[in-house]
């Protein structure tokens, strides 16, 4: 039995997932967060490091990381990548002026060794805004398309009335686990 | 069974103990220990990260509703150590799933390898350890932490006798940052039979 197997075997039994939620600054990471796991969502300040959620879904334990994504966090984001399963990049919809910036810093982190394996889910949030872009145009924005190093999608959604969040999870989950969890 | 008061002493408040000599203690001692220890393992200025506890919640976890809640004023050095809670009406039962959250801020040095060991007993009988890493913290950071808490369905006659005893049930929590011993906090609980027992 080799060692990944092993190191398969270890995981499979404490079915835990590291899950990492980075964007830039007032995405919608921490309401997301908070919606996901039915709390109020009415007074949310800015992230000054980092929220730790650990929740089960699906039967499996989730430790979800939610890091501030103003400028100046950005450059500590490196020392949350080990040994993480999954990155939500949450992307405010109606924020066309920083798509941009959003698109770097994406392509920035998917370039991270240590993020190789992991899937990536966008939410393209605030999609219920007046204004917001569509998912077609965030994901030309963001240059989606030309990923091949890692298993993405895309989903509208809103933090505020909930919209496909747990779709996108419940995909994001499925993905990991057929990876992490089963034997070849 | 309902959960009536709860007692934190932080260590800032004790003079007692401040060789600092003991400090290192490793995780893996920690993790070994099988009683409540009598003394506060490392002195006050071993947090030399400034890391402050500014606020503990906890939830219930069908409802959300907020059973307990102690927030640290700024003003105040040390934690409400009155033992009273702010004034839920609701019973904690120690069975039931529920969210507990913290909240701290580090001061202006980078953390690397936080990491929290709790250690719950009733007089000598390990309840619970509960291991968590944190990892790195940004300098000058807020930061919270919500895990689900669950005891293990502990023995109707346990239950009684964590009743008849208050404050017998007890908790050490143990901060490491690299290894090393930085905080370590107690708390004691009192429980009385809750609306479902």
């Amino acid at each position: 039995m080799g060692f990944l197997t092993i190191l398969k075997k270890l995981r499979q039994k404490e079915k835990e997932m590291r899950i990492l939620m980075l964007g830039l600054d007032n995405a919608g990471k921490t309401t997301i967060l908070k919606r996901f796991n039915g709390e109020p969502i009415d007074t949310i300040s800015p992230t000054l490091g980092f929220n730790i959620k650990t929740l089960e879904h699906k039967g499996f334990k989730l430790n979800i990381w939610d890091v501030g994504g103003q400028k100046s966090l950005r450059s500590y984001w490196k020392n949350y990548f080990e040994s993480t399963d999954g990155v939500v990049w949450v992307v405010d919809s109606a924020d066309w002026r920083r798509l941009g910036d959003c698109a770097k810093e994406l392509h920035t982190l998917l370039r991270e060794e240590r993020l190789a394996g992991a899937t990536l889910l966008v939410f393209a949030n605030k999609s219920d805004l007046p204004g917001a872009l569509t998912v077609e145009e965030i994901k030309e924005a963001l240059d989606l398309d030309n990923i091949k190093s890692h298993h993405w999608r895309i989903v509208p959604s809103s933090a505020v009335t909930g919209e496909n969040l747990l779709d996108g999870v419940d995909w994001m989950l499925d993905d990991i686990a057929s990876r992490i969890f089963t034997l070849d | 069974m309902s959960l009536v008061g709860k007692k934190c002493e932080s260590i800032s408040l004790h003079e007692t103990n401040r060789s600092g000599a003991m400090c290192d203690i490793t995780p893996e001692e920690v993790l070994k220990l099988e009683n409540i220890t009598e003394s506060y393992l490392c002195s006050p200025e071993a947090n030399v990260y400034d890391i402050d506890f500014t606020r503990f919640k906890i939830r219930d976890l069908e409802t959300g509703t907020i059973l307990f809640e102690i927030a640290k004023p700024p003003t105040d050095f040390g934690v409400e150590n009155d033992g009273t809670d702010d004034g839920s009406e609701e019973p904690l039962d120690p069975n039931a799933g529920r969210f507990v959250r913290v909240e701290f801020t580090v001061g202006s040095r980078p953390v690397n390898h936080f990491r929290m060991i709790e250690k719950h007993f009733f007089r000598d009988t390990l309840l619970k350890t509960f291991d968590f890493e944190f990892g790195f913290c940004i300098p000058f950071s807020r930061n919270t932490c919500e895990h689900i808490y669950e005891f293990p369905t502990l023995p109707p006659d346990l239950v009684e006798e964590m009743i008849a005893a208050p404050f017998e049930t007890c908790s050490d929590s143990f901060y490491f940052v690299d290894n090393r011993l930085v905080m370590h906090n107690k708390a004691d609980y009192a429980y009385n039979g809750g609306i479902n027992n």
